[in-house]
């Protein structure tokens, strides 16, 4: 509407012309790592890095099935990486969730006078550096026996998306009308009813932003993965470097792991395009 | 509702005295002060999340505070206390320095075209057409593809030998064979065009939202009265774009002082140091040389550098993220 109504004037329609062809030429030149990660992933077998690049082929899912049976004589297949990255994504979601709900409800107890600081607080971790997180964190690990298991990875991710979590959850509770809790109050209901019975059903589509963020953030972390897994939790992202080793830079291969590892989060962000941005802004931007 | 007869008592009283008060939240003299377990109960909700984030952000930058002035490996069994040294290594070396520089330089130059591309492709992308909503879901894809793995296709894209990127340029009369990686200043401009691939869209969504969330009165007035396209967006779409600019310039600056995993897969700091931003500096004192002291003390550095930006998160993003605020 704001672009469209002003192309009544003359000048204009060469701006708009201008700004619409930078758009389209941004958006295309984009795709193309995205395609040649596709179609290289899909060319078989040694034609894959062929120069000049090869167009037309008979299209093949060999790349995919070597990647996921256990390959290259190592002690873990792609797929059970994969199966790693997907149990640690998802626990340190439920981490995340579970942990959160009734942090961001304490926070918007009006009787509750810490509870501005304590946001302020929360939303200031965001900042904190992954990098300075790790050596200490690395240093427990080893001393605890945790090296290399999934919660050495679920603990950090919850918390370095626990600030997104809280703060999207707390800004829906807040939008919630305040006289339906009070009136529960007021009929007796005690504040784990509450959360209970009358925000929780509201809240759920809330959590589920909340949720599909921390899984996607989760999924493509890479420091920590690198720096706590051996091989029993190491991630797909983490795997994927060991590929030009394992397999001699077995370019569809490659490609195809990493076709793996992108496809299901391209699929949730394209879908929920909007609360993703709107999560990862804090809620600053709807 | 069920509930026991005890605490059924206790919140009636309460919200007794609340009532009588009207929505005021307690703390006046004069009023009855609040049970002790109504004043527990958000500490008690809220114990969990502070547990979890305490212990990995604060307690780490207590661990980090104490190791570095230690001389601490993580292999060699304990050190002991070594005063300012690591600081001092820390301030006078050249690569550190060098390190310190080059990340500034990374984030104020990825981040600042990062903001004028994103505005100039938020401007027609925020026209609500159809192609356009096609336009930004397309957009996205870049943003959502795992940093690690976007570098590792650009890492291919690039190969001297086999990448799609050295044999078009060929065709198009381009030196061929060339190593953009081996090259200090083009492994630079890499990383940037890296960065500025993932990152551009998600600024360009959040001033499109910004952009559709305008009002359209004010630039039907000033049409009204004559203005032109660039009066308009001087006086009217840009001011009112500011605190959308502002969100995007500040979560963008906090990412890019985090960005790891590019430089990591892409350049691994080289050709030499040359592209050794201090998240990569770190990580190789730290888990690479084992270092623990020296790591320790470049990661209070950093930390009190990223801690300056605590203000800004707080005012731009705080503020305007909090219902309670409007």
């Amino acid at each position: 509407m704001t672009t469209t109504s002003s192309t009544s004037r003359g000048g204009t329609v060469a701006r708009v012309i201008i700004g619409r062809t930078f758009l389209w030429a941004w958006l295309l030149v984009g795709l193309v790592p995205l395609l040649f990660m596709f179609i290289t992933s899909i060319k078989p077998a040694g034609i894959a890095n062929q120069i000049p690049p090869a167009w037309i082929f008979q299209p093949t899912l060999d790349n995919y099935a070597s990647v996921l049976s256990a390959g290259g004589g190592k002690s873990e297949s792609f797929g059970q990486l994969l199966t790693n990255s997907a149990i640690v994504s998802l626990g340190a979601t439920a981490l995340a969730i579970v942990v959160g709900v009734p942090a961001a409800y304490a926070l918007t107890m009006r009787d509750f006078r810490a509870r501005k600081g304590l946001s302020s607080w929360i939303l200031s971790t965001y900042m904190f550096p992954p990098i300075v997180a790790v050596i200490p964190v690395f240093v427990f690990a080893g001393k605890l026996g945790l090296m290399d298991t999934y919660p050495a990875l679920i603990i950090p991710y919850a918390a370095f998306n626990l600030p997104i979590v809280v703060w999207i959850l707390r800004s829906s509770i807040l939008q919630l009308p305040y006289e339906i809790q009070e009136a529960a109050m007021v009929d007796g209901a005690s504040t784990g009813n509450v959360l209970r019975r009358i925000i929780w059903p509201l809240l759920v589509p809330s959590v589920a932003t909340a949720a599909v963020l921390t899984i996607v953030l989760s999924w493509n972390e890479f420091l920590f993965a690198l720096s706590l897994t051996r091989s029993g939790a190491k991630t797909a992202p983490v795997g994927l470097q060991q590929f030009t080793g394992m397999y001699g830079t077995d370019w569809g291969n490659i490609t195809a792991a990493a076709t793996l590892i992108v496809a299901p989060i391209l699929v949730l962000m394209v879908v929920l395009r909007r609360q993703m941005v709107a999560g990862l802004t804090f809620g600053a931007v709807k | 509702m069920k509930a026991t007869a005890a605490p059924l008592d206790a919140t009636l009283t309460v919200d007794a005295s609340r009532r009588a008060d009207g929505l005021a939240t307690a703390g006046p003299r004069g009023r009855k002060p609040l049970t002790w377990k109504k004043r527990s109960t958000p500490w008690v909700y809220m114990a969990p999340a502070m547990f979890v984030l305490l212990l990995m952000t604060v307690a780490p930058a207590i661990f980090i505070f104490y190791s570095a002035f230690r001389n601490d490996k993580i292999l060699g069994g304990v050190g002991k206390f070594v005063g300012l040294d690591n600081f001092i290594t820390a301030v006078t070396n050249a690569s550190v320095q060098h390190a310190f520089l080059i990340t500034f330089g990374f984030v104020a130059v990825a981040v600042i075209l990062e903001m004028i591309l994103g505005f100039a492709l938020a401007l027609p992308l925020a026209a609500q057409t159809r192609a356009n909503k096609v336009g930004a879901a397309l957009m996205l894809l870049p943003f959502a593809v795992t940093p690690a793995v976007a570098a590792m296709v650009f890492k291919q894209l690039l190969n001297p030998n086999y990448g799609w990127l050295g044999y078009y340029l060929g065709v198009f009369g381009f030196p061929k064979g060339v190593d953009l990686l081996g090259d200090p200043t083009s492994a630079w401009i890499v990383l940037v065009i890296l960065d500025m691939w993932q990152w551009t869209p998600f600024i360009a969504l959040i001033l499109m939202a910004g952009l559709q969330s305008l009002p359209g009165e004010p630039r039907e007035a000033a049409m009204v009265d004559g203005a032109t396209p660039w009066q308009m967006f001087r006086h009217i779409t840009f001011p009112a774009m500011v605190p959308f600019i502002a969100i995007a310039a500040v979560l963008r600056t906090i990412q890019a002082f985090k960005t790891f995993d590019s430089f990591k897969i892409l350049t691994g700091g080289g050709p030499g140091e040359s592209t050794e931003i201090i998240n990569l500096g770190i990580f190789r004192v730290g888990l690479q040389s084992f270092n623990v002291g020296l790591a320790c003390a470049l990661g209070v550095v950093f930390l009190i550098i990223l801690s300056l930006l605590i203000p800004f998160m707080l005012r731009i993003i705080g503020r305007r993220a909090d219902p309670e605020e409007m």
